[in-house]
């Protein structure tokens, strides 16, 4: 194609087929307009489906599995030898992302919506130019839906070359597990990982920065994490930065302590997992007026709206919580709105740590809560306690009911345990119903599951637990 | 005071000052203006910023000596208890936002009344609770959830009340920003934030008139005689103690003579335990009118000062509230209440107690009446008296003896004296 010798037009340009993408491609077409999704790389799903959320779920179960057999001795298991074949793990999960993706590009199809490969640059607010090895065209919109996400962020002195330093992308695909792995930064990333690769056997080292692990959940959280970390032999390095690396066999990673001490990690691989910044440049945003802040997220309101009249935006790249099911809703809203209806972003938004155990949490934390005003009433239930966590031998971990003292309405949901990730969302659906902790405490939960800790937890901040003694 | 926070590693040596529980029953305010920046050196005892509660602006003072870092909250922000207002540290010093909020306690610091700005909208940060489906249906119709009372299970909104507000309001598509004139099918509009004290007082009116069983009584005092003696008075009293006399005094006086005879007008109700709290004080609201609105301050212990300490005491007060410089303890601890309508003229007015009070006495205009006296139409000088009091724990019997008791002692000046 020669430049600019094709313009084609159409209702409304969604750019990027992560999540919110695709998701907002969708449910345009679903509404009636006329949509062309751009995807830079050649397979829809952007980071969650290819290098992120699925694939290294798949493996996390994996390394749970070989975790969970090895340790069943004590229920009258014995493995008397247990192969790790990381080559043919990243196959099966390599699998899963192929099923998953071509499902996201039949979806599109049969909804109507039009996919073009190649890299989009606004020229104007109502055209963008995109770029492949098969040339350059223009498309002219009345709408556009910017979805184009986030991507690992660098740090100085660690240049990213694939082998020995590499990111989480890498680390999904990794043909041999390293004997030392250093992972710089201790977000839910490196934290998710680093328990992979110790259960695969790798002597896994963690430095971050900050001094706690999870700052911003409750105290309680850190710490079972913490202990479970070193129960898998994961060495922790707190309120630590990462200052240097030295190439070598082994190489070594040097690290700056709280007193100004100096830490060496011999390193086979180095894992970075320090944040993400946004996809916010390239893309001509100036060319079409859309604002971002000092960070490079846009900036948008509540029904998804740039500083540009017509250009919406969703997902990782607006910044908030960085997460699919928030680009999800987010994509629905942009869509709506696009299509005339009353849509807003007024949720709360659940998210998830894949650690051994699990994390999940919605709505207000006990100290978020107090700094917004409340009276705060809270019930928390030990899955030590819980029939159903002894016959899983998991009993680590809790359910935490956050709720208003004075009008006994639930503000919030912290859990850590096995599975919790599956009943977070009976929380989020609490709180979006405006719940009462009654109407948790009278709704009957299934005997046995780990989801009972919730109802638990809420007749706790009751004070009318029965299967713990309650606090006086 | 607060001891300066602890010097820990390096870091967390700056110390977040949030905004602090100043007083019973407030739980939020606005930020009326900042009377530092960042970057300005404080000293201990400083005055920081001006927050105006439901009571009165406020100014909140700094609980350290240091160099102000950040300012959390924009003017006119709305602020809840414990939530930060400014960061306080060493020059130069990063703010430490990578970390958790200090969470440090700041007592409440001694209250410093000063004067209003004009106010600014107020909105409350609690989500409104509603299920999505009637967020989403409160969306189609234009309706602001914040201004839905609801009428479900603990005060959750109904879909119903959404299209009940949806009715009574105009289904307007998105509202046009307040402060501007707009033309519409009717006519030319202005729009105007309605500010914070009126807010208040819409919600403490509301509470009243939805939880009180308002009945008002009105009867007639000749205040001929009254009159006569403070005219005559009024010169001296004012050349001998420089204070302005007026006649409220003469008021407040017989209202509480009239409340020592009947209790139950000077007491309050705790539903909750089912008990009548009778007051063996007699702090007295006396409602004033201001450019912002009405705010009502008490005259305590007005049973042990004689007239013109309280003429003294209710001109101050009365000017201090139209330039909201009352401290919160001056518009707390009530009795009864007392509001003096006569000089805005009319005949009689019917007003609302100044729950969890139970009853309000009005003084209306004193005009010129043919009344008969001994069988001869004469020209007196008339008044009308109100006790506006709450039926559910009064009866209209008693609220009838309440005022003749009222108006036998203002009609007979000796035997408010013989009171006194």
């Amino acid at each position: 194609m020669v430049v600019g010798s094709v313009s084609r037009g159409c209702q409304v340009v969604v750019i990027g087929a992560g999540p919110g993408g695709y998701v907002a491609a969708i449910r345009l077409a679903q509404l009636g307009k006329d949509v062309i999704l751009v995807e830079k790389e050649a397979r829809l799903g952007g980071v969650c489906l290819n290098v992120g959320c699925i694939p290294s779920k798949a493996l996390i179960h994996v390394a749970d599995l070989a975790h969970e057999v090895l340790g069943a001795e004590d229920m009258g298991l014995t493995v008397s030898s247990l192969a790790i074949d990381l080559p043919k793990m990243v196959e099966w999960k390599d699998g899963i992302v192929d099923r998953l993706t071509s499902g996201v590009a039949f979806l599109c199809e049969k909804n109507g919506v039009e996919v073009v490969q190649g890299a989009a640059e606004f020229v104007s607010d109502r055209s963008l130019t995109v770029s492949s090895e098969d040339g350059r065209f223009e498309i002219e919109f009345e709408q556009a839906v910017i979805a184009t996400g986030s991507r690992p962020m660098a740090l100085e002195g660690f240049e990213h070359d694939g082998e020995r330093i590499i990111g989480s992308t890498e680390a999904l695909s990794l043909q041999a597990v390293p004997e030392k792995l250093v992972i710089i930064g201790a977000g839910y990333i490196g934290l998710e990982l680093g328990s992979v690769y110790a259960k695969l056997g790798s002597q896994v080292s963690i430095v971050e920065f900050l001094p706690k692990v999870a700052p911003d959940l409750d105290p309680e959280v850190g710490k079972a994490l913490t202990r479970q970390l070193k129960k898998l032999g994961v060495k922790l390095h707190l309120s630590h930065r990462a200052e240097s690396f030295e190439a070598g066999d082994p190489s070594v990673v040097v690290a700056r302590g709280p007193k100004d001490d100096e830490l060496r990690l011999e390193a086979d691989v180095v894992l970075m997992t320090v944040g993400r910044v946004p996809n916010s440049e390239g893309l001509g945003l100036e060319a079409a007026g859309i604002q971002i802040d000092d960070k490079g997220f846009i900036t948008v309101d509540d029904r998804m709206r740039t500083s540009a009249p017509g250009i919406y935006a969703i997902g990782d790249v607006t910044g908030g919580a960085l997460l699919a099911h928030k680009a999800y809703q987010e994509a629905k809203v942009a869509a709506e709105v696009i299509a005339g209806e009353p849509a807003a972003f007024d949720n709360v938004v659940p998210a998830v740590i894949y650690t051994d155990p699990e994390v999940a949490w919605v709505g207000l934390g006990e100290e978020e809560a107090k700094e917004q005003g409340f009276n705060v009433v809270t019930g928390t239930f030990p899955f030590k306690a819980s029939g159903r966590a002894m016959s899983l031998d998991a009993t680590d971990g809790f359910v935490k009911a956050v709720a208003d003292a004075d009008t006994k309405q639930l503000l919030g949901v912290v859990a850590v345990g096995r599975g919790v990730s599956e009943f977070i969302g009976e929380a989020t659906l609490a709180l979006e119903m405006g719940a009462f902790l009654e109407d948790v405490a009278l709704t009957i939960h299934p005997h046995p599951t780990m989801s009972e800790a919730f109802q638990e937890a809420v007749e706790a901040a009751l004070g009318r637990a029965v299967h713990m003694v309650n606090k006086s | 005071m607060v001891s300066p926070p602890a010097k820990t590693k390096g870091f967390m040596m700056a110390f977040v000052f949030n905004f602090p529980d100043v007083g019973e029953g407030i739980h939020e305010g606005r930020v009326v203006e900042w009377l530092v920046a960042e970057g300005d050196t404080v000293v201990e005892d400083q005055a920081l910023v001006k927050v105006e509660t439901d009571k009165a602006v406020v100014e909140l003072p700094s609980p350290h000596s240091g160099t102000v870092l950040r300012l959390h909250a924009a003017a006119d922000a709305d602020i809840l208890v414990g939530d930060p207002l400014v960061t306080i540290g060493e020059a130069g010093e990063k703010v430490p936002e990578d970390f958790a909020p200090v969470a440090e306690a700041a007592p409440a610091p001694a209250l410093q009344p000063a004067e209003i700005e004009a106010p600014g909208p107020a909105v409350g940060s609690r989500r409104p609770l509603a299920t999505p489906r009637t967020r989403s249906l409160a969306r189609k119709l234009g309706v602001d959830l914040k201004s839905v009372q609801g009428s479900g299970s603990g005060g959750r909104i109904t879909d119903e009340d959404v299209e009940r507000a949806a009715e009574g309001g105009s289904p307007a598509a998105p509202t046009p920003p307040v402060g501007t004139v707009a033309a519409t099918a009717d006519g030319e509009v202005e729009r105007v934030p309605i500010t914070h004290l009126r807010k208040i007082i819409a919600g403490a009116m509301r509470t009243a008139k939805h939880t009180a069983a308002h009945v008002t009584h009105v009867d007639e005092a000749d205040v001929t005689d009254l009159v006569a003696h403070y005219r005559r008075a009024k010169p001296v009293i004012e050349e001998r103690t420089g204070v302005r006399f007026t006649l409220l005094p003469l008021f407040i006086k017989a209202l509480v003579a009239t409340l020592q005879k009947h209790p139950i007008f000077n007491a309050s109700v705790d539903e909750e335990r089912g008990e009548i709290l009778y007051k063996k004080y007699y702090n007295i609201g006396v409602a004033v009118d201001t450019p912002e609105g009405l705010i009502v301050p008490v005259i305590r212990d007005a049973d042990r000062k004689d007239m013109v300490e309280l003429a003294a005491e209710v001109a101050d007060k009365a000017e201090r509230a139209r330039n909201r410089q009352l401290g919160l303890d001056e518009l707390k601890g009530g009795s009864c209440t007392i509001t003096n309508i006569g000089p805005l003229g009319g005949v009689f007015a019917t007003p609302i107690i100044n729950v969890p009070e139970l009853a309000i006495v009005g003084l209306h205009a004193i005009k010129e009446r043919p009344a008969v006296v001994d069988g001869e139409i004469v020209i007196r000088k008339m008044m009308y008296l109100s006790v506006s009091f709450d039926h559910r724990y009064i009866d209209g019997a008693e609220g009838a003896r309440f005022m003749s008791d009222m108006v036998r002692l203002v009609s007979e000046p000796m035997l408010l004296i013989a009171r006194l």
